[in-house]
């Protein structure tokens, strides 16, 4: 970690909620810490319950058990103007009669600090967002990135200790939503303020966490760094959440002393396990192997496809081979040379290196 | 040559595409009703009150004499000062009440709040005339409240102190404003995202703290104009101070109305209207001035919280709320119910204890030759006013919406002025405009007169429903390869039908409780409600008390069938974004 603590800065011991009218738990039984100045992402599909870790911590939710505590006090009833912690809200929620500089200084103006000082800080925490030419504006005159930022001065300007970001690029332009995450990084190291950061975009959690949790129908799936998370999924979900993976059905068949992977009857020679039965292994796309169908005699281990679609992403091309019943994407690095072409025969090879096998 | 023919035909183009510009034929029945009800008789109120009168005719020479005898006379200045006190003092009586039970319906209450809002509007739609014959019924001296304090011993003999006095007035004054407040401040509390409230609250803001830097700006300009609203309303009401105020009791509007009545001295009347006009407008920019706005929703404060959950508001919160919400709907109901319960009540004494339960005032009515009569004009004035209200007001509603042009903003606030005018004002500009076109003495008189504020009505409502419609649906149906006429027939119609029914049922309730306007033109065919206050002029019977329940189920009938058509509408297009 980045800095000697004393102790997280938050922990959720236990914490469990099912809203009223629901049946199902939005959270269950969910615990984890959070430690000083780290980068702390929790990712999921909507309805997963990462918001409502979120607003649990922010204070508009009272769990049902458990308990929050920040730096080792319980805050689990306290109201959420009593509580050290700001958020950045998906929908900004600027308020619409307040310019940008009364915006910022509001945290300020509720704690009661001086009017000159509310007014030196406010231009610090809008410099540190580049937008201290706009302290005038009303929010309406804003664009969404501008108001973006200036949600985020309002939450940096008191220097909590920790900072809730509820989905905060999620209405963003894709440029834009590069730049902030750029912005963001840099600016959580600067100001050592712990980031809790909501998303279900799997690519920005990994790219910007120290820690990711990631969660799904209320419990959590995994929690670990982005490369645990991205080499060892513990779960058929979480690889296939995490890492761009195909899921593919395998059968396990008595071969010599133990038993071999089989995909549509063709034998992987270098998957074996030693019970028998069906299993699924996650296999992420740049590992999946395409080499023109040159005629000859497949290797052990490949299967025959027919390229459906190719897509250009830039980097690489990403194509959709069909193997009999199965569809499977693979990446292939981007280059000058024609690629694949829908409808061409190709062989599908499969590199089983980091392959994450799981039985079920 | 080529070029030249080109520039010809240009030429020829150019004019008539710029009186294109200038007269687009589909506006003209716009600018004609514009013209003929509302810029000409107002002008001619302007320029009347430059004449003067002499035993009832009008002298046609130019004089400021009507402005000199008002500025110098005592009575005008007591009589506009208690005029502005009475309906300032009671606006602001309606905005206390009203304001805490907008904020209870809007951001505590959790359940039933369709019911909770319909419960305080009811009465706008219960004609005004019974609301404050019921406070008589309370206030008068064989009265509820006298008899409550005689019996209960607290008073020797029924006090004559309640009735005919200002403070009565502004009481009655005070119960009308307050679903107009109510209505408007509903609609800010609503409008606020909750992600807005939970922004404040997570920077440290207490519930004070947050009312007062988050709630109160984002409300306050609603309640400056609810007030607004309850103050025009309650200043250009000339028939409640006639009925409760007596003598200390009497407003600027019942002389106006006495300038066209018994004293006949129109140029004075104007003149005096004019003053009021002034006086109100100067009152309302100050509200305004008061209470700013200040920037806009940008529409993306919303987001998933406002879905989601409110912040649960304390138990006490919602308890207090809860009580000071049933206390203000029991001060609304309960003259109301008085008078349902006398009209059953088989005794010519409006007083407890009731002496037993009678269908006679009921079955009085059906023997009352003059009521029946009157019933019948009213049925005729409302049917022929809402089918032309409807019509016209649906067909300048689309072609404000969909042939927007120069002026657009202007002709719309003209069209929807007669609805700004104090009461007392429209009533007598309607007297000059009939006049001077021509329009028959009696029913046609009325029917104008009356179209003139409920047109605008239907207006507003099918244009507000039209602004709210996706405007690309029109340019996908003509995509898709219908006319304008049938993009009419097939899209935008079943969109706004709802509104436009609505529309007629507030029309029709509108037309069948108006007594200010009515009164002015109405002239020896009276109507209901004309009727039924001459009635009472001259002397009570409990009969009274029949035909105003009658009326009142009449009009809740109404509503509660608008609200089942809004609702329907409602349901069935729930799924449209935007909607």
């Amino acid at each position: 970690m980045r800095q000697v603590s004393d102790g997280p800065v938050l922990r959720l011991d236990h914490v469990s909620k099912t809203y009223p009218g629901s049946r199902k738990p939005a959270l269950d039984s969910v615990s984890f810490e959070v430690a000083a100045g780290e980068f702390f992402s929790i990712l999921g599909p909507s309805g997963s319950g990462k918001t409502t870790i979120l607003r649990t911590i922010a204070g508009f939710e009272r769990p049902d058990r458990g308990r929050v505590l920040m730096a080792g006090v319980d805050v689990t009833q306290l109201v959420p103007n009593k509580r050290d912690v700001r958020t950045v809200f998906q929908s900004y929620a600027l308020f619409p009669h307040l310019t940008v500089a009364e915006n910022v200084q509001y945290p300020l103006r509720m704690q009661g600090v001086s009017r000159p000082e509310r007014a030196r800080r406010s231009v610090e925490a809008l410099e540190h967002v580049a937008m201290e030419g706009y302290a005038t504006r009303l929010p309406h005159q804003l664009s969404g990135g501008q108001r973006q930022r200036v949600a985020l001065a309002r939450a940096i300007v008191s220097r909590p200790p920790l900072l809730l970001l509820d989905e905060p690029l999620g209405a963003l332009d894709l440029r834009l939503r590069q730049q902030m995450q750029h912005t963001l990084v840099s600016l959580q190291k600067e100001l050592r303020i712990a980031f809790v950061y909501v998303t279900h975009d799997q690519s920005e959690a990994l790219s910007m966490s120290d820690r990711v949790l990631v969660m799904r129908d209320g419990r959590i799936a995994q929690l670990g760094t982005p490369l645990d998370l991205y080499y060892k999924p513990q779960s058929e979900f979480v690889a296939e959440f995490v890492g761009n993976s195909n899921m593919l059905p395998v059968d396990f068949e008595p071969d010599r002393e133990s038993y071999v992977a089989t995909i549509q009857g063709t034998k992987l020679p270098e998957m074996r396990s030693n019970v028998a039965g069906q299993g699924r292994v996650a296999i992420r796309y740049g590992h999946v192997k395409l080499e023109a169908d040159d005629g000859c005699e497949r290797r052990a281990g490949e299967l025959a496809g027919v390229v459906e679609n190719v897509l250009f992403l830039g980097t690489s091309f990403e194509v959709d081979v069909r193997c009999g019943a199965l569809r499977i994407m693979s990446s292939v690095p981007a280059s000058h040379a024609p690629g694949f072409v829908n409808g061409q025969t190709v062989k599908v090879a499969f590199d089983l290196t980091e392959a994450r096998l799981f039985h079920g | 040559m080529a070029s030249l023919a080109e520039a010809a035909s240009a030429a020829e183009v150019k004019p008539r595409k710029r009186l294109a510009l200038h007269i687009d034929p589909v506006r003209i029945p716009v600018y004609a009703w514009l013209l003929l009800i509302v810029v000409l008789p107002n002008l001619l109120l302007i320029a009347i009150s430059f004449l003067t009168a002499s035993n009832g005719r009008l002298n046609f020479v130019l004089s400021f004499g009507n402005y000199a005898r008002l500025l110098g006379s005592a009575g005008f200045w007591r009589l506009l000062e208690a005029t502005l006190e009475f309906s300032l003092i009671a606006s602001l009586c309606g905005a206390l009440a009203a304001y805490p039970m907008a904020y209870f319906v809007g951001r505590i209450a959790h359940r039933n709040k369709a019911l909770l809002t319909i419960l305080v509007l009811v009465p706008l739609w219960i004609s005004l005339l019974m609301r404050v014959f019921s406070w008589r019924l309370i206030l008068g001296q064989n009265g509820v409240l006298n008899s409550f304090l005689v019996t209960s011993g607290l008073l020797e003999q029924p006090s004559a102190a309640f009735l005919y006095t200002a403070a009565s007035v502004v009481l009655t004054f005070a119960y009308v404003s307050i679903p107009f407040v109510f209505i408007s401040c509903l609609n800010a509390f609503e409008k606020i995202p909750a992600a807005l409230i939970e922004a404040s609250e997570d920077s440290g803001a207490s519930k004070f703290q947050t009312f007062c830097f988050v709630i109160w700006p984002l409300t306050r300009r609603s309640l400056a104009i609810g007030f607004s609203l309850a103050f025009l309303v309650t200043v250009g009401d000339y028939v409640t101070p006639s009925m409760v105020g007596g003598m200390n009791g009497t407003t600027l509007g019942v002389l106006i109305s006495s300038q066209f009545g018994m004293a006949n001295n129109w140029p004075y009347g104007a003149a005096l209207s004019i003053a009021l006009i002034l006086c109100v407008g100067v009152v309302l920019a100050v509200v305004l001035w008061l209470c700013p706005a200040r920037g806009v929703f940008s529409g993306d404060e919303g987001g998933a919280a406002k879905a989601r959950t409110h912040a649960t508001p304390s138990a006490l919160t919602t308890l207090s709320g809860a009580l000071f919400y049933a206390l203000a709907i029991a001060f609304l109901y309960a003259p109301l119910l008085l008078m349902v319960l006398f009209s059953l009540n088989d005794s010519t004494l409006q007083s407890f204890p009731l002496q037993g339960f009678t269908w006679r005032w009921y079955e009085a009515l059906a023997g009352n030759g003059g009521l029946i009569a009157a019933a019948q004009r009213s049925v005729i004035v409302a049917v022929c006013v809402v089918l032309a209200s409807t019509l016209i007001g649906t067909g300048f509603a689309l072609t404000l919406h969909y042939r927007r042009g120069p002026g657009s903003q202007l002709i719309e606030l003209l069209l929807a002025l007669p609805l700004a005018m104090p009461a007392v004002v429209l009533g007598i500009v309607m007297v000059l405009g009939t006049e001077l076109v021509g329009v028959p003495s009696g029913l046609p008189r009325t029917v104008v007169g009356q179209a003139s504020f409920i047109m605008p009505v239907t207006m507003l409502l099918v244009l507000t429903r039209l602004r709210r419609l996706d405007p690309s649906l029109m340019e996908a149906s003509r995509d898709l390869g219908a006319g304008r006429f049938r993009s009419f027939v097939h899209v935008i119609f079943p969109l706004i039908r709802g509104a436009v029914i609505s529309g007629a049922l507030l029309g029709l309730t509108l037309s069948a409780d108006d007594v200010m306007v009515t009164l002015f033109l109405s002239g020896p065919s009276q109507t209901l409600p004309i009727w039924v206050f001459n009635q009472m002029r001259f002397g009570f019977t409990p009969s009274v008390n029949a035909v105003f329940t009658i009326l009142g189920a009449i009009a809740l009938t109404s509503v509660v069938l608008s609200q089942v058509v809004v609702r329907l509408r409602t349901n069935a297009l729930s799924d449209m974004p935007g909607d």
